[in-house]
């Protein structure tokens, strides 16, 4: 999924590239946004001709229907490239967002369970859902809105021109100072932004500190001089920040300021042109219609990076957002991108020659290891905590590339998972366990729980399989959980079994329940790979290895 | 609806409680608006004037304009615009920041009073990770709901009535336009893109649950080779979302394009009827220009207004999910005390606890009697129910079934304070605050002097270890206390409970990842200070029990229930 070329992506290049991808609809929406403008100005050019047409020639209404026919439908073409202009950076957005998440999705699923587990999944969802949404209004808005911010004044420019060359000249003075102004306000609220980003984010970050520590300030009788802190923290902030938000604002506050005397310069022209006191250049031929026009044209000049400033802040928080999805996706892929390799005895599951694992910062942590698992066998791996079992474990999962060495197995060969903390899903009975077999049909899935000794809470639940567990429902011990986690293996019927500490958790009945259905698994005929200190599993396994100083090697019975 | 506004009731009678602030916030805006128009307005005005003068001038008559009082004028209402935006900007961004510590207190002030069940309970990490966009929704309610459209609506009453002064018909159409537009933009537009912007809230949460999903099943989902399915079952519910979520987009441009025609039409049809009036020379051209003018500005006033409002759905969710929160804590404020010089003895008769939705009890019949001033050690794995007992002999869970006494007195009946100052607690998961070293001890015990803080450090062997940092007791713990290890982390926590005096001590695994050397130290300082206090140890593993010094009582907790064991 290119992430071969992207290592070094940087948070502007990904919005670009996420740009390109759709650029036919940020294309459509800024070429509405600027046909909007422009029948802007065919609107304010017609109504200026009109009232000319009324106040000076004295011609009635009535005779120039025509005209006011022409205007309301330059108002609604107006309102209708306005709506295309936003359908369509909707769209754009829309697209985007669903690309640039499912790129981070599959990104998630390259880096592997490995990896996934030292990171808190809260935050990675946060950036799948929140940080990826947050991307709409820079695409929606900002983006088209730049475009349109270059185009529209041009096209206003030539107009006035086109009705008084000197005005036009005063819009083109100031029309160098436009990107100087847009460098200004540009770097005042992206600092703004950055600044504000940061302190709020320490702010809040005070403000949960807090709410975290809840039970510490409840233990200590503590929690109403805490509540008083909360308050004053925020005070605090909101006294620092608005001596930062003074400056901040003046940029737009320029802004404001320019469309302002814009207005007021070109009124006081044209009022004294047509009162006849300026007597050069174009000013002795200003008619109402023309002065008029330019009037209503000049604030017109600047509204569009008005507009822009205003969307300023989509952009900062597209950059934010950007920032931490692009650090995911620059991680390096822990999980092999290459096709399996199948092994060179047909008797073997799994082949690992001269095998090693390395991580970026800790280096090498196994190997190299020559290790055959055969059909059929149950081999037990132990070892202290933090030998390299667990690595080893899922280095035959595959959740791990090896660094070194190679790794054979056969091709689509279904294997089953189980560690000490059993994964539950967001959802029903039948959803987790779908996980292990998605088409598997509710006969077998029942079928599957009795087997796991969940038989008994089944009968409790009243709305049985369709039961919602885990956070939105009913609750599960750890006991309760790994019996679940035991029936997906028997539901899967996967001929390789690899287990990671399973009983280290349980009470003891569940752990005498787990231990003997282990037993019986490998007496129907499956491979099975178990990482443990208990005696009783390891005694039962008919090969056993023990990682020792760093090497793994066969304990023989 | 009267549901809907009932919930929104105290937080909005809390965000107009800074009364004085609003009105001055909206009339700085208002001042804003209305000097942009009469900018507009009198510019017009100005220039038809002018050209009318200097077309009589050149016809040969007699004519004069006051070029002075309305060119001081434009140029007074140009800066006046430009101040007074940039003035409310910062009176208004000052109101928000205000009102987001009046947020966070009320609110704050409603956590301190949830149970260990709801603070630590299985949605803890759900609730807290939301619980600052929440508030800062409803922080943003007030310059984006509130505000605005009362000061569109103060608009529009004063301009339609500066129109009348010359065109009443005139006045009449804007102000009947505008008065439908702003129904429009708030109140339809709410209602219109409720359910959708709600819904948007409500995918967002359930995508946010597929994603943590497929991160916390990776495993599962690689080794069953069901990755694929998962993605489907996700690439699904972004569907949904984004159906729902082009729905409310394509309201939103509609009424904005709505807002636009409408406004647009207007500026037609006033100058229509203002040309009407004019050419039956009930007014002049003039006045013409700048009722047109005011009419063809008037609709900024409204660009903001559609998509707060179609987004009303969302602040909906957030403010249902913080009175949610808020509900469960229930302000009741038990009063009983206890007894300061007789030691506590702690009898529990049994005991069960049943957390809702669940399906096995957490605790059942637990029954044990530890005397006054003795030591207890009670073992079990994770999950066998060691800190719901240790919550439940606390006070701060109430047993399904069963009670506990200590000293005689139920301790969930005993107040807040009593019971901080009676009992005291190392919990399992430490929580450090983000600030220095010395604050964090101090939680404990705010008068403590320096000294003290160095001989309770120097009790679980700490005191090395700060003398050589170089901001020694100033050193900042990060956020989490990640500056620390875990095991000096639970020495730091073991040692802020030491600057306690209770009665009574429960120390949930005081020696997690203190290495050998140090727990043998840190048990002779606990030893020392238990003299006299009435304390259970609850720990995990049995081969720390030697560590244990004067303990009298073994009870094994497994799955929820309490067995004796024998000390050797």
């Amino acid at each position: 999924m290119g992430t071969e070329h992207a290592l070094s992506l940087t948070p502007r290049r990904w919005l670009k590239t996420l740009a390109k991808g759709e650029r036919h609809y940020l294309f459509g929406s800024s070429l509405c946004g600027v046909l909007a403008g422009s029948q802007t100005i065919v609107m304010v050019v017609g109504l200026a001709w009109l009232i000319d047409q009324i106040a000076v020639h004295d011609r009635s209404p009535t005779a120039l229907f025509p005209v006011f026919a022409l205007l309301v439908g330059s108002v609604l073409l107006r309102a209708a490239f306005q709506w295309g202009h936003e359908i369509l950076g909707l769209e754009a957005s829309l697209r985007i967002r669903q690309h640039a998440r499912s790129q981070l999705l599959s990104k998630l699923s390259a880096l592997g369970p490995v990896w996934l587990t030292g990171q808190h999944s809260g935050s990675l969802a946060n950036q799948a859902v929140e940080h990826i949404d947050a991307l709409e209004g820079y695409f929606s808005r900002f983006y088209p809105q730049l475009r349109i911010a270059l185009c529209l004044p041009l096209l206003i420019l030539v107009v006035a021109g086109w009705l008084d060359y000197l005005v036009a000249l005063f819009l083109l003075l100031s029309a160098p100072l436009i990107p100087i102004f847009m460098a200004l306000v540009g770097m005042g609220a992206e600092r703004l932004n950055h600044d504000q980003f940061v302190a709020v984010s320490r702010l809040s970050a005070h403000f949960i500190d807090r709410v975290r520590g809840m039970t510490t300030l409840q233990l200590f009788g503590r929690t109403s001089a805490a509540q008083q802190d909360v308050w004053y923290a925020t005070d605090d902030y909101r006294r620092l920040s608005m001596r930062t938000l003074r400056l901040a604002f003046l940029s737009s506050a320029v802004l404001e300021f320019f469309a302002s005397v814009a207005i007021a310069v070109v009124a006081m022209y044209v009022g004294f042109g047509l009162l006849g006191y300026i007597e050069y250049g174009p000013s002795s031929s200003l008619t109402l219609f023309s002065g008029l026009a330019v009037l209503l044209l000049a604030p017109e000049f600047f509204q569009p990076l008005r507009t822009l400033s205003q969307h300023y802040h989509d952009r900062a928080a597209a950059l934010g957002a950007a920032e931490s999805v692009v650090n995911v996706l620059n991680e390096p892929a822990l999980v092999s991108r290459h096709a399996a390799v199948a092994p060179l005895l047909s008797t073997s599951v799994i082949e690992l020659t001269a095998t090693c694992v390395s991580y970026p910062v800790r280096g090498q942590v196994i190997g190299p290891i020559d290790l055959t698992i055969k059909k059929g066998e149950v081999v037990a791996i132990s070892g202290a905590s933090g030998s390299g079992k667990s690595t080893l474990l899922a280095l035959l999962a595959g959740f791990l590339a090896p660094s070194s060495g190679i790794y054979r197995l056969q091709e689509n060969y279904q294997y089953a998972w189980l560690d000490q903390q059993p994964c539950l899903l967001h959802g029903s009975l039948i959803d987790n366990l779908r996980l292990a077999a998605p088409q598997a049909s509710h006969e077998q899935m029942e079928a599957a729980l009795y087997r796991a000794g969940f038989g008994p809470f089944l009968k409790q639940l009243p709305d049985g399989l369709d039961t919602l567990i885990g956070e939105r429902g009913v609750g599960l011990s750890g006991g309760q959980a790994q019996r679940l986690a035991l029936a997906r293996v028997y539901l899967s019927n996967a001929p390789l079994v690899l287990l990671d500490e399973p009983t280290a958790s349980l009470d003891q009945d569940t752990e005498q329940f787990v231990m003997s259905a282990l037993l019986k698994l490998a007496q129907e005929g499956r491979t099975l790979v178990i990482a443990t200190h208990h005696p009783a599993v390891i005694a039962a396994a008919q090969r056993h290895f023990s990682f020792e100083r760093d090497e793994l090697v066969e304990v023989l019975a | 609806m009267i549901a809907i506004f009932r919930d929104f009731r105290p937080w909005l009678l809390l965000l107009i409680q800074r009364r004085r602030r609003f009105l001055v916030g909206a009339f700085l805006i208002w001042i804003t608006q209305m000097a942009g128009l009469a900018l507009l307005g009198l510019s017009g005005w100005f220039i038809t004037a002018s050209a009318l003068t200097g077309i009589a001038l050149t016809l040969g008559i007699a004519a004069h304009l006051d070029v002075y009082v309305p060119g001081g004028g434009i140029r007074f209402f140009a800066l006046t615009r430009t101040v007074a935006r940039y003035i409310e900007r910062l009176y208004n961004h000052n109101t928000v920041l205000t009102l987001l510590a009046d947020l966070r207190y009320r609110v704050f002030g409603y956590l301190t009073q949830l149970d260990d069940a709801r603070l630590h309970g299985e949605r803890a990490s759900d609730w807290l990770s939301r619980l600052t966009a929440d508030i800062d929704t409803l922080d943003n309610f007030y310059l984006r709901i509130l505000v605005p459209p009362f000061v569109a609506l103060l608009g529009i009453m004063t301009v339609s009535l500066f129109v009348a002064i010359w065109l009443p018909s005139v006045a009449v159409l804007m102000a009947g336009t505008l008065g439908l537009l702003w129904l429009v933009v708030t109140l339809f537009a709410a209602s219109w893109g409720f359910s959708q912007s709600y819904q948007q809230v409500v995918d967002q949460q359930s995508l946010r649950h597929l994603v943590v999903d497929q991160v916390q099943a990776a495993a599962e989902l690689m080794s069953y080779q069901s990755a694929q399915w998962h993605r489907e079952i996700i690439a699904g519910h972004e569907q949904q979302a984004y159906i729902n979520q082009r729905r409310l987009g394509r309201k939103a441009a509609l009424i904005n394009s709505l807002v636009s025609a409408v406004s647009g039409l207007m500026v037609v049809a006033v100058l229509w009827l203002a040309s009407l009036a004019f050419t039956q020379q009930l007014v002049t051209a003039p006045i013409v220009v700048m009722a047109v003018l005011i009419a063809l500005g008037v609709n900024e006033m409204f660009i903001a207004l559609p998509a707060s409002f179609m987004k009303l759905g969302a602040s909906y969710a957030a403010v249902r999910r913080l009175n949610q929160l808020t509900s469960d804590s229930k302000p009741v404020h038990p009063t009983a005390t206890l007894s300061e010089e007789a030691g506590l003895a702690i009898r529990t008769n049994h005991l069960s606890l049943h957390y809702a939705q669940t399906l096995q009890p957490a605790l059942s019949n637990v029954d044990f009697h530890l005397p006054a001033g003795k030591r207890a050690v009670i073992t079990g794995n994770s999950g066998a129910g060691k800190s719901s007992l240790a919550s439940v002999l606390m006070g701060r869970l109430k047993a399904t079934q069963g009670e506990v006494t200590i000293g005689g007195e139920l301790p969930w009946q005993l107040s807040s304070e009593s019971r901080a100052h009676h009992f005291a607690m190392l919990t399992q998961q430490v929580d450090l605050f983000d600030t220095s070293l010395a604050e964090n001890l101090r939680v404990a015990n705010p008068s403590a002097s320096d000294a003290a803080l160095w001989e309770v450090l120097g009790a679980v062997v700490l005191d090395g270890w700060v003398q050589q940092l170089p901001q020694g007791l100033a050193t900042a713990v990060g956020e989490k206390g990640q500056q620390l290890s875990g095991g000096q982390a639970r020495r730091l926590a073991l040692a802020r409970l030491m600057l306690r005096n209770p009665q009574v001590v429960f120390l949930d695994e005081p020696f997690a990842g203190v290495d050998a050397a140090t727990a043998k130290h840190i048990a002779a300082s606990l030893d020392q200070w238990l003299v006299n206090r009435t304390a259970i140890y609850f720990v995990h593993q049995a081969n720390s029990l030697n560590l244990l010094p004067g303990v009298e009582y073994h009870w094994h907790l497994d799955a929820g229930k309490l067995s004796q064991c024998l000390l050797n």
